[in-house]
């Protein structure tokens, strides 16, 4: 038995270690045809777990990184990660191939940014949505999404007929509870200006616990969330998380009721097109312009270690046009978010939350 | 197996009861003075005064009990928070104290006291946790339920697999597939019968894989789970992100089966929306398990099932064929497994998403193993992880002071509870994971 057990074990290696290899030959022509190019400046990207193509901020990053690369005449170089465990190797195959700018999407990557960048001084990072790390070589991307979220708040507020507007998010990470955060106290603003009561599920700014599906799966754990805050009566909904919305979207469906959807990250109305007569309105986080600029500059050989922070002044992040609602939401509503977005701006209206950018 | 002891005996008795008809053999009764029952009793006696009473809030728990859409309307329930958590903390003593007195005269705690003292501590700590908030009962049970749909279907299949003497680790891999398979056939065909086949027929193929390695090749049936599931995991994120996210309007947006109320059943105040007003995939649920539960013990198919899985080297004396058995068994338990697949994307999100499984497969295999390979027992394990999961999800929405990270852990938490506390030692099915070599 034993030894079958074993046998059987070694054949398992034996089998991953080929696919692990045949792995490593598939990338290696990309290298090439990269050196090949016009410039020898090789820009790279690492995934978290949700891959380019999670409607969201990976794809939001690699299209900017894309459209960057395309200007400059090079071929970027990108691998995806499956779990956090690809994250160290993933970026370690990137620095084998020689690259001259590593981009790593997400905050759960900075651990192991850390550890490379660290190892590796001559080549430059660039993480975003964290700005933990501080060394030479790495530039934080990260955005103050709250003043965004603010507004969406506000929004969100004006438009509810129930009083209730809800919250979920994917995980308890800073760059998701950002959102949350400003969506609250952006309710919280509306309520104060007309002197209304509309209440915020799934959120607790003041305790920082809430609502989380665990992780960015748009699985059945998502719609069973969204459904919670449908149970509480919610008609405006904010699911923070990547891909989680589009379980939030089938919740809606089932209650065949009149509730409606912010998105996050991209202008959902257009990411998402099955769906998009329920988005009110999305919170916008331009990871693409973040990419896009340090790509340029890292080309230019002008790159430095201070942080690019998205804000509503320099447009990295901002409030997606209501599209099919324009004609919905309350007149004036746009004239009010623009006295506020300008009061923001100022600094007139303080908008704060424990995991804004330093 | 004491069953047919006691009637040997009976006949033994009856046989030689024409000589002396006074000889009828009494057995003895050895009977056992067992204390986890009243031990669990009294922890959650405690953690009840501690939480519901002493840490007891002063306001009103609201418990709305019908949906908009009942035709019976039912009033909501305001219980006042902490006169309520006083009253069931008692309650919960006295029931603790009966436990302890049934012990002291070595009879067993009864299992409608658990059920009891269990619905008591859950009335008790719903109302501590939703204090100046409202709960709705059906919503509550209604995501429960729905949580735990993919679990009890991954469970039967487990469970089929096992009893036949095959451990079926690839649960997760037969759900990803089949989840797969159906949002691309149905999308295509526009016919989401034809993609509930479709995933029978994944979940199907998968277990052929696990099937051959394990009953031909004698591989070790845990290292083919695990590849199986490494393997349909990087094959369908591969399809995904190459091909389905290109043309997610042809390949997935599936038809979605639509609810099917049940007339009258439906109608029923609370259990009815949960239980009777489901999609298809729901009731099939229903059947598959009522079968299986009574066709493992009660059929032919299932004596020579269960043979094959106890001891092989007797089943083969007597002319089972061990090898077909297991392998149409084994397969069996992959198309059941399928169709919880085809619950992810058919019944309930509408298109089939990177990894959306999450982990449910492994929840699956260890509700089998809490069930004791039982699948009524399987049933309830995996509706009460389903439950917990959702209560969970209910009270981080309405706030509660628990940090979310603790809340997560909480259907794990119970899942262990429940195992140390009231299921014990479990012994599987004795021939699973050993190949069967004939000669």
């Amino acid at each position: 038995m034993s030894t079958i057990t074993r046998k059987a074990a070694f054949a398992g290696l034996a089998s991953l270690g080929a696919i692990a290899l045949l792995a490593g030959c598939a990338s290696a022509p990309a290298a090439n045809t990269a050196s090949a190019g016009a410039s020898n400046f090789i820009p790279c990207m690492v995934s978290d777990a949700g891959g380019f193509d999670d409607k969201s901020f990976n794809q939001s990053g690699f299209e900017g990184l894309k459209a960057a690369a395309a200007k400059l005449g090079v071929t970027p170089i990108t691998t995806q990660s499956a779990a956090e465990t690809d994250f160290a190797p993933n970026i370690q195959s990137l620095v084998d191939q020689g690259c001259n700018l590593i981009t790593t999407v997400g905050f759960l990557l900075a651990d192991a940014t850390k550890a490379s960048a660290l190892a590796n001084p001559t080549i430059n990072f660039a993480i975003i949505d964290d700005s933990s790390i501080v060394a030479p070589n790495v530039k934080p991307i990260v955005f103050d999404t709250a003043q965004a979220a603010f507004l969406a708040g506000y929004v969100a507020a004006s438009y509810s007929t129930t009083g209730v507007v809800g919250t979920f998010g994917g995980m308890q990470i800073p760059p998701v509870t950002i959102f949350m955060d400003g969506f609250v106290d952006g309710v919280a603003y509306y309520n104060a200006q007309k002197s209304a009561s509309v209440k915020v599920v799934g959120w607790d700014v003041a305790a920082q616990t809430g609502s989380f599906t665990g992780g960015f799966a748009a699985g059945v754990e998502a719609k069973t969330a969204a459904q919670g805050l449908i149970d509480q009566n919610a008609d405006v909904i904010f699911p923070v998380g990547g891909p989680i919305f589009l379980s939030a979207a089938e919740a809606i469906k089932d209650s065949a009721k009149p509730i409606v959807m912010i998105g996050v990250d991209a202008d959902a109305f257009l990411t998402a097109p099955d769906i998009s007569s329920l988005f009110l309105t999305s919170v916008l986080k331009q990871v693409g312009v973040g990419v896009s600029d340090v790509t340029n500059a890292a080309a230019a050989g002008t790159f430095d270690n201070t942080p690019f922070v998205g804000t509503l002044a320099n447009d990295g992040v901002g409030l997606a046009p209501f599209h099919d609602f324009s004609a919905k939401v309350k007149s004036g509503l746009q004239a009010e978010l623009d006295v506020i977005k300008a009061g923001i701006i100022a600094g007139t209206i303080p908008v704060v939350s424990p995991s804004s950018p330093k | 197996m004491s069953v047919t002891t006691t009637n040997s005996n009976n006949a033994s008795s009856a046989a030689s009861g024409a000589n002396s008809p006074s000889q009828v053999i009494v057995r003895e009764k050895e009977a056992i003075r067992s204390w986890k029952a009243p031990i669990s009793f009294a922890v959650f006696a405690a953690l009840g005064v501690v939480l519901f009473w002493i840490l007891g809030r002063d306001a009103v728990s609201n418990f709305r009990l019908s949906t908009d859409t009942d035709v019976i309307q039912l009033a909501s329930v305001d219980l006042p928070t902490q006169l309520t958590g006083i009253v069931i903390s008692l309650a919960l003593i006295l029931i603790t104290a009966y436990s302890f007195w049934l012990s002291v005269v070595k009879r067993p705690t009864p299992i409608w006291v658990v059920t009891v003292y269990g619905v008591l501590f859950m009335v008790g700590f719903l109302t501590w946790a939703g204090a100046g908030e409202s709960i709705l009962v059906p919503g509550l049970l209604l995501g429960a339920v729905g949580l735990s749909i993919p679990l009890i279907f991954g469970a039967m299949g487990g469970i089929i697999s096992e009893r036949v003497g095959v451990v079926n680790i690839a649960i997760e891999g037969q759900l990803l597939a089949g989840a797969f398979v159906s949002a691309v056939v149905a999308s295509v065909t526009g016919n989401a019968y034809l993609g509930l086949i479709a995933a029978m027929a994944a979940g199907m193929l998968v277990s052929f894989v696990l099937a051959t390695f394990s009953i031909k090749y004698l591989v070790d049936q845990v290292i083919v789970g695990v590849v199986l599931n490494v393997l349909v995991l990087g094959l369908t994120s591969f399809f995904y992100s190459s091909i389905l996210t290109e043309n997610s309007s042809l390949l997935n947006s599936p038809p979605r089966f639509d609810r099917i109320e049940i007339p009258l059943l439906s109608q029923i105040p609370i259990v009815g929306p949960v239980l009777f007003r489901q999609t298809l995939i729901v009731y099939l649920m229903y059947i598959i398990v009522a079968v299986v539960a009574y066709a493992l013990v009660k059929t032919k198919w299932g004596l020579r099932l269960r043979s094959v899985g106890e001891h092989p080297q007797a089943a083969d004396t007597v002319g089972i064929n061990v090898y077909m058995t297991r392998f149409w068994n084994v397969s069996l338990a992959g198309a059941i497994a399928g169709i919880g697949g085809a619950y992810f994307t058919l019944g309930s999100v509408g298109s089939f998403q990177k990894d959306m499984t999450a982990g449910a497969g492994f929840i699956a295999l260890a509700a089998v193993i809490f069930g004791r390979w039982d699948p009524i027992r399987a049933l309830l394990a995996a509706l009460l992880f389903g439950f917990a999961t959702n209560l969970q999800s209910v009270l981080a929405i309405i706030g509660s002071p628990v940090p979310s990270e603790f809340m997560l852990m909480l259907p794990y938490v119970v899942t262990i509870i429940a195992v140390a506390g009231f299921v014990g030692k479990v012994r599987g099915p004795a021939a699973s994971g050993k190949p069967y070599i004939k000669g």
